[in-house]
């Protein structure tokens, strides 16, 4: 288990190498650059700031710099867009505000997801089964940019119960939208995933032994169940725990939460060619980090998978 | 008093197509230390007749009739009373033993909350005890095995750790649902002398299903034919093997290969296992029988004695059905 980890630690590195190599290729291979406006600088001015940013050396030195630094410094550079702030204020500023959301999300949208899916399962057919379908087919079609609105027209403008936005240092009253907004069609999905990994975990041979050892049906689902119907949800929570943790644009710019995902489009908009590289790696890294919990996870819970 | 004493089990699935029996008025005895061989075809009614026991039916399956054990009816029981009675006093095992075992539980804990159920031993006195069971069916160097999961055993070996499951808690009624189906023809032999000796080490009345009847001849006592969910007819094995009383049962022992003839064809009964929701109002074996007479297909047969200690449902007289 320990070299497996070790293994895949040893193939993440590369990979991010190569990750970052594509984006800023592909990122230099679109037209324009960070300095381009209407009306166009003078030829001396242009050069100088692009000597300043290093964008006069050639492309793969450019590349070499860029890795070096933030290989061996951890420093993601200056922003193109902002002066005087770096890459790393931006995102030391915006990431803990997304990983709140992001980890509170998650934890909202695994929990209520597994509990209502597991419920709907054992009660097939039923009302609850019935309701709790038709709930998460809701959610799931009930995009967050029209769900968010909506959030802030009862709570704030209505009711007046809930700001409408902002962050406040992460005062739970400001979470609470920006999570529900989040984490609803996560919870959706989870829910239906579940429901029907049960039902089917339910239906196996293995359930009607433990039937017929005479336990009691709570002991059926957690000790013989739980396990086996956790495992699709868990290779959808890999993907989707990035999802939630990198945050949603949508949220971020609804709620004016200053979480990453504001800076993420603006940099595009921007050709803020460092932010979006900082950001890329970021979100590259997770991904890469989550994908291994997953596989531990199975690992863990499946015997018959051994690395 | 039999031990178990099944009255007019009637097993009703609720289906799209409406609802269909699986198995229609059945009554049979068990007596303490009797095995019964439960035998007949894919969809006879034989597995339901012994999950409708055990309160195991599918969620859109129901049970009407009486299945009395040692005098209670089993088909009344609350959830909580019957899940006293599984695996203490009737315990079963199944056809698949690959897949009859959590494969995400160490054997060591499927085994051991057995006894932490029913018995309220402590978790280190239970698998210490189940290692002693798994021992008792041969599976060797059981202390050390008893700790790993099940895909580490083979088929064989994993039938022995149902039944050595199932014999934790001393049943006294051990439900044997194909328990050689799904092995090698070697393991089968291995698995049926192992029931073999743990029925007269325990004393466990034993009803084994199956639908072959070349591992009966040497173990059941008693035998149970059954076709569409009804009862074709019902003896001691060896009169039943001797002289059969029903066609269909004729043509079930035409159909066992025999290696002790130079016959190379193997015989079969002509046409198709029935079909549950479209049996006939009269004999459901009619569709098949070489003997059919006209009244067959209309008028359902009653179950009768005829000889000694047996019951036969067939309007054609025993004396003219051949082996």
């Amino acid at each position: 288990m320990l070299s497996f980890v070790a293994r895949r630690i040893a193939v993440a590195i590369p990979t991010l190498l190569i990750l970052i190599v594509f984006s800023f290729v592909v990122m230099f291979a679109a037209p324009g650059g960070p300095f381009d406006s209407e009306r166009p600088l003078p030829a001396q001015v242009l050069a100088n700031i692009e000597a300043r940013y290093g964008l006069d050396q050639p492309y793969w030195r450019q590349i070499v710099d860029y890795v070096w630094g933030v290989v061996i410094h951890f420093d993601f550079g200056p922003s193109f867009q902002y002066r005087d702030r770096s890459v790393n204020d931006i995102i030391a500023q915006g990431f803990p505000v997304t990983l709140t959301y992001g980890i509170w999300s998650a934890l909202v949208a695994v929990v209520v997801g597994v509990s209502l899916g597991t419920a709907a399962a054992l009660r097939q057919n039923s009302w609850l089964d019935y309701l709790a379908v038709g709930v998460t087919i809701g959610a799931q079609a009930l995009p967050n940019f029209v769900m968010a609105p909506v959030l802030i027209l009862v709570f704030t403008l209505m009711l007046g119960w809930l700001p409408g936005g902002g962050w406040n240092g992460g005062q739970w009253t400001h979470v609470i939208m920006p999570v529900i907004a989040l984490s609803t069609s996560y919870m959706a999905s989870i829910a239906r995933i579940m429901r029907s990994s049960m039902l089917e975990t339910l239906n196996s041979n293995f359930i009607r032994t433990a039937r017929a050892k005479g336990l009691p049906m709570s002991r059926v689902i957690w000790r013989h169940a739980m396990k086996p119907a956790l495992l699709p949800v868990i290779s959808y929570l890999g993907p989707a725990m990035v999802g939630m943790i990198t945050g949603s644009v949508i949220v971020d710019v609804i709620f004016s939460t200053g979480g990453i995902g504001s800076y993420f489009v603006n940099s595009a908009f921007n050709r803020d060619y460092a932010v979006i590289m900082g950001i890329t790696i970021l979100v590259g890294a997770l991904t890469i980090s989550f994908n291994l919990l997953v596989d531990i996870l199975y690992a863990w819970i499946d015997p018959k998978i051994r690395y | 008093m039999a031990l178990l004493d099944v009255r007019d089990l009637t097993v009703t699935f609720q289906t799209n197509d409406g609802p269909v029996n699986a198995v229609n008025g059945l009554s049979f005895a068990v007596d303490t230390h009797e095995t019964l061989a439960i035998v007949g075809e894919s969809g006879s009614g034989k597995s339901q007749t012994a999950f409708a026991i055990m309160g195991l039916l599918a969620r859109n399956g129901g049970a009407a009739g009486q299945a009395l054990f040692d005098g209670t009816d089993l088909l009344t029981l609350s959830p909580r009373q019957l899940n006293r009675v599984r695996a203490n006093q009737i315990a079963m095992i199944f056809q698949d033993p690959m897949t009859s075992l959590n494969p995400y539980m160490r054997v060591s804990d499927q085994m051991a909350e057995v006894l932490q159920l029913h018995r309220g031993l402590s978790k280190r006195d239970a698998v210490a005890e189940a290692a002693q069971m798994l021992d008792a069916v041969r599976i060797p160097d059981a202390k050390a095995r008893i700790g790993m999961y099940p895909h580490e055993f083979s088929g064989g070996m994993r039938q022995r750790i149902m039944i050595a499951m199932a014999l934790l808690c001393r049943p006294r009624l051990l439900i044997a649902d194909e328990p050689t189906t799904a092995l090698d023809v070697t393991v089968q032999a291995q698995i049926m002398q192992l029931l073999a000796d743990i029925r007269e080490e325990f004393g466990t009345a034993v009803i084994l299903i199956t639908h072959d009847l070349g591992i009966v001849a040497g173990f059941c006592d008693r035998t149970l034919v059954l076709y569409g969910g009804q009862i074709m007819e019902e003896g001691p094995t060896q009169a039943i093997f001797d002289d059969p009383s029903h066609p269909y049962t004729s043509g079930l022992l035409k159909a066992v290969p025999r290696l002790d003839r130079d016959d190379a064809d193997l015989l079969t009964i002509a046409g198709e296992p029935p079909d549950m929701s479209h049996l006939p109002a009269g004999c459901p074996f009619s569709p098949r029988c070489d003997w059919v007479r006209d009244e067959c297909p209309g008028l359902k047969p009653p179950l009768v004695p005829f000889a000694a200690d047996r019951r036969r449902a067939c309007h054609v007289a025993a004396e003219e059905i051949t082996r």
